[in-house]
């Protein structure tokens, strides 16, 4: 199956969220990574049918999703980034509730509900109600939901936020056993977790997709642009004002070892250093409010 | 479908606010029948006298003296018998109570001294065939249950306000990108809505109903609400029904009432973003025919009169006209409810399957 976006283009009044949006998706962990109001999650949005675009369209093998209707629901999972609950029924009532709207029959909705409160580490409170669950616990509830009607089309926006590190390895785990033969699209603001999982990753910037590749691809833009250099732990503050720095690690020294986003060698005696996707992250969306 | 429906109900009755607000409304009912039935008074003019149980027994026991048709033999016979005269007490007849038979003759047949005032049953009757036995029980019911029945309207506003703006608030996410998020989930959620609004009707008016067994037993179920005493003429029914009847239809308009305020509170519960604008959205639109400056003489009354508040404030839409027997104008509020449901629920429909979440 081939998902794609062609000249999408969405605007709320005088602002453009995604602009002229061009993309296809085939079998694969998609990793969408942008700067807070980048489009991301409109560009969820609009391939979940949440939202319309303004022009342009998106196909499934080659027919409008629109066209489609609840054909292309049948085969879609979405986590949104926000959303709400039944503060008065169980975990288990809630799958089961979104089992109906997606139309499983009573047995396999059980079945497969129970199974995904397992994956997702929430056995044991598939009778509690959700009000009383904790955000992360509200979140992995919310990435079984996605999963109920084993998608064909996952689609989750920000699904590690929340999650403490276990949940996240966890998480990892779970689509990368999913992700076979699937088109999964994910964004989160923990660029380590595309790392991870991602095979390709889109870039979005003003609602453009600026890059689109896999990691080393698209981290190979910025070969001979990260630095790392050594400098005295009193003067950090001062380089941190100056300089775009991805990482620092102090040593015992009194030195610190700085990892700096630069064309040119910030320090003397800087060394360049292979460039990972936080590099990249930085690279483009150094001032922006960026997740 | 099926499940849909069941779940959706769920969601309507687990909702704490929904289930202490119907506790009030039948709190309401338990209070105002107690509280009614406490009060009443009654005398036999023999020296018994009570209130609460003792009056409506004394009270059931001078209707059984005269029950069946009224005659103008009867009204002579319970002048005579029942009717106090001038004096007594200081005060004017017409001002003095017995009972509710002394009352219902005194009202229209006796003048201000407790003599016969020279009607006869067919000057102030007509042709019609008045049955007569003890109607307080059901009428004090039916009184209780027209207040009842307003409250409740807003009742049913209140639970049926969040049943599609209530998932605006993130969960529409999920709903309309899944499978049949568009197409039967709106469909489950009228259903529900109109199942929820049905059944909560059907157990106010159970409830009402029961208390009225339990505190009158059910004698007087096919007699005239017309012979009625003197605190049920202002603002009556004009037609010869039985109290059966008037409590069939009553019931009947309870149910119109219900359909009728859910397919308004349907509506704007679809097209507003925010529970409580849908609310008070609602709740406008269903009490606004009341401010409406339109007289009951007026044409447009007919029409404005159809409109749900009429139908649980039942007096005015039940004096509009007799059609034939005891088929009366306010049938129409059926097709009016039919009407204002179908509107509700395609509308609403259609919007939810149109909302794009923001």
């Amino acid at each position: 199956m081939e998902l794609s976006a062609v000249n999408l283009t969405k605007r709320y009044g005088s602002k453009t969220a995604v602009n002229r949006l061009n993309a296809t998706l085939t079998n694969g962990v998609y990793g969408l990574l942008g700067a807070n109001g980048a489009g991301k999650t409109t560009f969820m949005r609009l391939l979940c049918t949440v939202q319309r675009p303004t022009s342009g369209k998106i196909d499934l093998d080659g027919k409008s999703i629109w066209k489609l209707g609840e054909r292309y629901r049948d085969v879609l999972g979405y986590l949104p980034q926000h959303f709400g609950y039944y503060p008065d029924f169980t975990a288990l009532d809630f799958l089961l509730y979104v089992a109906a709207l997606k139309g499983l029959d009573d047995k396999k909705a059980k079945n497969v509900s129970n199974e995904l409160l397992d994956e997702v580490g929430l056995s044991g409170e598939r009778r509690r109600k959700i009000k009383t669950f904790s955000g992360g616990m509200k979140q992995r509830l919310g990435i079984a939901q996605a999963m109920l009607n084993d998608p064909y089309i996952l689609i989750l926006d920000e699904p590690t936020a929340g999650l403490d590190p276990k949940e996240r390895v966890r998480f990892r785990n779970l689509i990368s056993a999913f992700s076979k033969d699937r088109i999964v699209i994910l964004s989160t603001h923990i660029v380590s977790d595309i790392e991870f999982i991602a095979e390709k990753i889109m870039i979005m910037k003003s609602g453009e997709i600026i890059h689109f590749g896999r990691p080393h691809e698209i981290t190979s833009r910025i070969n001979g642009c990260v630095w790392e250099c050594s400098v005295p732990t009193s003067r950090v503050e001062q380089y941190t004002v100056s300089l775009n720095i991805s990482n620092l690690r102090n040593e015992e020294n009194g030195r610190t070892v700085l990892r700096v986003i630069a064309d040119q060698p910030p320090v003397a005696g800087a060394v360049k250093v292979q460039p990972n996707l936080e590099d990249l992250f930085l690279y483009y969306f150094k001032g922006e409010d960026g997740q | 479908m099926k499940k849909l429906i069941r779940l959706e109900l769920r969601k309507i009755f687990s909702k704490r606010l929904t289930q202490l607000a119907l506790v009030v409304v039948l709190l309401l009912s338990a209070f105002l029948a107690f509280s009614t039935y406490q009060n009443k008074y009654a005398s036999d003019g023999a020296g018994n006298e009570g209130t609460g149980r003792t009056a409506v027994e004394i009270d059931k026991a001078v209707a059984a003296r005269y029950s069946g048709i009224l005659t103008d033999e009867k009204v002579q016979q319970m002048i005579s018998e029942i009717v106090p005269k001038s004096g007594e007490n200081g005060l004017n007849a017409i001002y003095l109570y017995r009972n509710t038979i002394q009352s219902a003759v005194s009202a229209r047949f006796s003048d201000i001294n407790g003599n016969w005032n020279g009607l006869r049953v067919s000057d102030v009757f007509g042709d019609e065939t008045v049955k007569i036995g003890y109607v307080d029980g059901w009428l004090s019911t039916s009184q209780n249950m027209t207040k009842v029945l307003v409250i409740f309207s807003f009742f049913i506003i209140m639970m049926i306000a969040p049943v599609f703006c209530g998932e605006y608030s993130g969960v529409d996410n999920i709903i309309l990108s899944s499978k049949y998020g568009r197409t039967k989930c709106a469909a489950a959620k009228v259903i529900a809505g109109i199942m929820a609004a049905l059944i909560t009707t059907a157990i106010v008016l159970a409830v009402n109903l029961l208390m009225a067994f339990v505190f009158y037993g059910s004698e007087g179920l096919d007699c005239s609400i017309l012979f009625a005493q003197l605190t049920y003429i202002e603002g009556s029914i004009p037609f010869n029904l039985t109290c059966g009847t008037l409590l069939v239809y009553q019931s009947v308009l309870a149910i119109t009432g219900a359909i009728g305020v859910t397919g308004i509170t349907l509506l704007f519960s679809a097209a507003c973003k925010n529970q409580m604008i849908a609310l008070v959205a609602s709740v406008a639109v269903y009490a606004l025919p009341l401010l409406l400056p339109v007289t009951e003489t007026s044409a447009l009354f007919r029409l404005i009169v159809l409109l749900p508040i009429y139908h649980a404030q039942f007096i005015s839409l039940m004096s509009v006209e007799q059609m034939s027997g005891i088929l009366l104008y306010a049938i129409w509020a059926v097709p009016a409810a039919l009407i204002l449901i179908a509107a509700g629920s395609i509308f609403s429909r259609r919007v939810f399957a149109r909302h794009q979440v923001s």
